[in-house]
């Protein structure tokens, strides 16, 4: 067998065949990366931010893509920031303590439970989400650029409410974030409306179909379609002169990290081509990806444009 | 007996089948999480129709991979070049496999539904096709490592091993690469990449530059010590072969009756996402289960030499029922709480022994099958055998591939993400509940199954013994022929 194999180099063949294949998987990933992960592309990313807030009134998501997610993962910063001040009001906790080593006991301990907490079956807590939902739409009316206030005054009022409805100052992370996220979820559907939904198993109706306020604005079958109209020049010094350094130390991030600074023009369409609204996006480069910067983009424009 | 092997060679074969798992056992439950979840998400497809067609998808590769099991054991058979039989298939087949493999995970830019479905029948089908022409043959190689009997169990079993090692390899590279991903990218970034199934796409891509290394390796080192005969094989003899001999027939009926045990396959993320709390858990999920698994091979050893491989394979299969049964009850009684995670962990380790025996035992009866079968016709047909046998689990493997995203995509209600930013939406309860019941009472019921027709199966005691020793004078005789013919020539 041996002599017969003589005449085809195995391990010639075994190292070509190799380094073939490495070259196409590189190129392979490289180009789904580049395509999918929109962090490369800085027209992308404008285009991204304009187009989460506009679709459904999300700017709390849309966070997701900007400075303030630079460094940590963004409900990390909500945590750190906003929620264990509220969970830990009663200790010394300052942002960026480690909980666990400083033995900090807060309202998340399950000896703050009352009987009606230990009791519910989600219907007491979909009580508080519901009530909370008109502080909401009016804490968001201008948008969500000013995080801080936001963040600060819903969670102040959840603790209010929730006492109200449980009867106990119980209060973890994971009610916070249910209650946020139920009411951001809440809104966008009253933009956008809702259709009839049946459960796949039961066939019981579990949501009924409604008109949103995009769809009495701008018809039922409205479609907003985002692009970027121009690229407005921008100087980096005096860019990263104006930065709120105080705001970027909590994302984690210093002024000398950013390399390059862009601003884009981005419109939001009709179907017909008709521009409902636009507005300008800054987006900074650090290392080799584009972050929309929150601290200097205004999107109040993308909020209550169509009423 | 004479060795005709050298060490290095028993360790490269195994490291061979560690490679082609290494890809293989990763596909499927990664490809229908990529499918339902990332290929298409924010593009607005209809996800009744999508979750049904990607069942229809499972089902239909499954039928082709069946197909292509036959072709390629036929083609296998007759091939003949200076490599082999069956080492240029492993050898030259590994370069399409890996980029087709990766480009399964590369879906295309569409806003047609009917584009992207029908994009995931090729692709998928190819993908079954490509993978078909290397692990079959690449399993089959044992058969052709020695002619002798004892080296060549010692190599398979070796092989064995390493390969339900690399099964469970591409939990790790998926662990790794988010961990270098979470370290390069910082938390949000990795998650919004995440959120687009690029995480998948680079450990598809380090799965199969593992997977082309460690073939290669195999692929310069091993040769084929058993040489191949020059008779043309017929394909009708593939199928006569496994439907004519009542115990081959029996063996593979295994695979058919028990197709649905590998559905805990397809829920094996969700179960850790869902019911113990993080997708990196599916790890720590499927460890015990190949550390179980690993200790089953060596316990199945263990109970053989006290019982036939009849009694062997029954015992199992009721253990096996059992401990999901347990599992199921335990998980019920605790709740969907990080309570679970330990107690779930463990059992699923003695869930775990139970893989050992189907891992071992009928690729002890099918090379019994073939005794039988040279013993009744003076021919021995390991490789229509081994492609019956395959066409069997490839069938099974179908069912179970459409059965399990079914189950999952459209039985437990399970509800997709359509978020870009967030992977997993959350979940009822009566949800949870049915993929704990995927994961553990489903397959328990087919574990039992599997063990029925193994109750009709003979070639066990004084039978097997006559026919080995019958086995060994028939060579002797022949042996004695061919060396005076020899003389007299």
């Amino acid at each position: 067998m041996d002599k017969k194999e003589k005449g085809f180099n195995l391990k010639l063949y075994a190292a070509a065949a190799f380094f073939a294949v490495l070259a196409a998987l590189v190129l392979i990933t490289v180009f789904t990366f580049k395509t999918k992960y929109t962090a490369y592309h800085p027209e992308e990313v404008a285009r991204n931010y304009v187009d989460t807030v506009v679709q459904t009134g999300d700017g709390y998501n849309a966070y997701k893509n900007a400075l303030i997610s630079k460094s940590q993962k963004y409900g990390d910063f909500i945590r750190t920031y906003y929620m264990n001040p509220v969970i830990y009001r009663d200790t010394a906790y300052k942002p960026g303590d480690d909980i666990k080593d400083c033995g900090y006991k807060g309202f998340n301990d399950e000896s703050y439970m009352g009987e009606k907490s230990k009791n519910d079956d989600g219907s007491l807590q979909g009580q508080v989400i519901d009530t909370m939902y008109d502080y909401y739409v009016k804490l968001v009316t201008d948008g969500w650029d000013d995080y801080d206030t936001i963040f600060t005054k819903y969670f102040a009022k959840l603790v209010e409410v929730r006492k109200e409805v449980f009867g106990d100052d119980y209060m973890t992370d994971e009610i916070m974030f249910t209650a946020l996220e139920g009411n951001v979820l809440k809104y966008g559907q009253s933009l956008t409306g809702t259709e009839d939904e049946f459960d796949k198993n039961t066939g019981n109706q579990t949501s009924f179909k409604s008109i949103g306020a995009y769809q009495k604005a701008y018809g039922e079958d409205y479609k907003f379609t985002t692009a970027v109209k121009t690229e407005k020049n921008m100087d980096l010094a005096a860019y990263k002169a104006a930065l709120p350094t105080e705001k970027l130390t909590t994302y984690g991030v210093q002024a000398d990290d950013i390399s390059a600074v862009k601003c884009y023009t981005v419109t939001v369409s009709t179907e017909d081509g008709k521009t409902v609204t636009e507005t300008d996006v800054v987006v900074a480069q650090i290392k080799n990806s584009w972050y929309a910067d929150n601290t200097a983009t205004d999107t109040s424009a993308l909020y209550g444009f169509y009423k | 007996m004479k060795k005709y092997m050298k060490k290095s060679e028993i360790w490269t074969f195994g490291i061979g089948l560690f490679g082609v798992a290494l890809m293989t056992g990763w596909m499927p439950d990664y490809t229908a999480t990529f499918f339902a979840d990332f290929a298409f998400k924010g593009k607005g497809f209809d996800s009744d129709v999508m979750a049904n067609m990607i069942s229809l998808v499972f089902l239909v590769a499954g039928i082709v991979g069946a197909v292509c099991e036959l072709v390629i054991g036929y083609l296998v058979d007759n091939t003949r070049t200076k490599f082999g039989k069956v080492k240029p298939w492993v050898g030259f087949g590994v370069v399409p496999l890996a980029i087709v493999a990766m480009l399964v995970f590369v879906a295309p830019n569409t806003n047609s539904q009917t584009a992207a479905i029908i994009w995931m029948f090729v692709i998928y089908s190819l993908y079954t096709a490509f993978s078909c022409a290397v692990e079959s043959p690449a399993n089959c190689f044992g058969s052709l490592c020695s002619p002798n009997p004892s080296e060549r169990s010692s190599a398979i079993s070796i092989a064995s091993f390493l390969r339900s090692v690399g099964q469970s390899g591409g939990m790790v590279v998926v662990l790794v690469v988010g961990l270098v991903m979470k370290a390069v990218m910082g938390e949000q970034q990795y998650r919004n990449a995440e959120g687009r199934g690029l995480d998948l796409v680079i450990s598809t891509a380090v799965c199969a530059l593992g997977l082309i290394l460690f073939t290669m390796i195999f692929f310069t080192n091993n040769k084929e010590n058993v040489p191949y005969t020059q008779e043309k094989v017929n394909l009708k003899d593939a199928i006569r072969v496994v439907f004519t001999y009542k115990n081959l027939l029996m063996v593979s009926l295994t695979k058919l009756c028990g197709f649905g045990r590998g559905v805990y396959g397809t829920v094996s993320l969700y179960i850790a996402i869902y019911l113990l709390g993080s997708k990196d858990l599916k790890l720590a999920l499927l460890l015990p289960m190949g550390i179980g698994t690993a200790v089953g091979t060596l316990l199945v050893n263990l109970v053989l030499k006290k019982f036939s491989t009849k009694q062997t394979f029954i015992l199992f299969c009721v253990y096996g029922a059992s401990s999901m049964g347990i599992l199921f009850l335990v998980s019920r009684g605790i709740g969907f709480n990080d309570g679970l995670i330990i107690p779930f962990l463990i059992l699923n380790f003695f869930c775990g022994l139970q893989h050992g025996n189907t891992n071992v035992t009928p690729n002890i009866m099918i090379a019994d099958c073939v005794d039988e079968i040279e013993y009744k016709t003076g021919k021995r047909q390991d490789g229509l055998a081994y492609a019956g046998y395959g066409l069997f689990s490839k069938v099974a493997s179908a069912f179970t591939k459409g059965l399990g995203p079914w189950l999952l995509y459209t039985w437990s209600g399970y509800m997709v993400s359509t978020d870009a930013n967030i992977a997993y939406a959350a979940q009822t309860d009566a949800t949870l509940n049915k993929l704990l019941m995927i994961y553990t009472i489903i397959p328990a019921v087919f574990v039992i199954l599997q063990g029925v027709p193994i109750l009709f199966y003979d070639m066990v005691g004084e039978k097997k013994e006559m026919i080995t020793k019958a086995l060994e004078e028939r060579r002797a005789a022949a042996n004695l022929s061919a060396s005076a013919d020899a003389e007299n020539a």
